[in-house]
């Protein structure tokens, strides 16, 4: 499941708009995967890597 | 010592053979006005040289007034293209660096292809950035985009709905400052689903020129 999926699965109500806003999810291509580069959502709390981990 | 006379049309002037150090071999038209050669002011009107070689000493240079000229010689324009000879995955809604292993040309080894991926000139002054990315996707948006110094900062296209898929680029003009700035290309895509690059020099590259110097 990708980083993405996991942050809908948690926040279904965030939009396309989000995440080209006031979220953004990065890859740098450098080996390390996905990541957040960004968060900056009016309401949502940035999940934590605990609550991302839970996520199946 | 004495000057020796030349005579240059319908105007004269005198140089010092101790100032004398240009070479008249080939065809040259000086115009009406006075001229002085040498080591003093020099005034040349309405002037046309042909193959003219500047060669000022064992360094060769030549100074051109810094005030409103650019001097701009293809050993100092950086210039560079690379393009995806291996495919990448792009997950959705995450903007992704666009790998890019083999370079076609790069003037000044400015490209780094193994490791980062990023353009670093070394010279300061304006260039145009353009690159283009296919991420395999046949639906939703599609975004290139040029990352400075590690952050979002020229979209190469506006966001479009891939109806019928593909790729998209573009360019944008951007100023370096020939040390620390440096530039990677992105691509950031909407299917709902991971997808794949399409690798090839036609599909996904990336590519810079200097247009003037700072």
């Amino acid at each position: 499941m990708s980083l993405y999926d996991k942050i809908m699965a948690l926040y279904p109500s965030l939009t396309q708009q989000d995440f080209l806003t006031v979220i953004t999810l990065q890859n740098d291509s450098d080996g390390k995967g996905d990541y957040i580069a960004k968060w900056e959502h009016p309401t949502l709390a940035k999940p934590t890597q605990e609550q991302l981990d839970a996520v199946q | 010592m004495a000057g020796v006379l030349f005579v240059f049309g319908n105007a004269t002037t005198s140089i010092p053979l101790s100032n004398l150090d240009a070479n008249f071999n080939t065809g040259l038209t000086i115009g009406n006005t006075t001229v002085g050669l040498g080591n003093t002011v020099t005034t040349l009107g309405n002037v046309i040289l042909n193959n003219v070689t500047i060669n000022s000493g064992l360094l060769s240079t030549a100074t051109i007034p810094t005030a409103t000229g650019t001097v701009m010689v293809s050993g100092n324009m950086p210039a560079f293209s690379a393009y995806q000879s291996s495919t990448q995955t792009v997950a959705n809604s995450t903007f992704t660096k666009v790998s890019l292993q083999t370079k076609e040309f790069d003037t000044n080894n400015n490209f780094d292809s193994t490791t980062n991926y990023r353009f670093t000139p070394t010279v300061s002054g304006y260039y145009q950035v353009s690159g283009q990315c296919n991420p395999g996707s046949n639906t939703g948006l599609i975004i290139v985009t040029v990352y400075k110094n590690g952050s979002r900062f020229k979209d190469l296209n506006l966001p479009n709905v891939g109806a019928t898929g593909g790729g998209t680029g573009g360019s944008a003009l951007i100023y370096f400052n020939g040390t620390t700035d440096y530039v990677e290309l992105y691509v950031y895509q909407t299917t709902g689903l991971s997808t794949t690059t399409t690798a090839a020099t036609n599909a996904t590259y990336f590519q810079a020129v200097m247009v003037r110097a700072a």
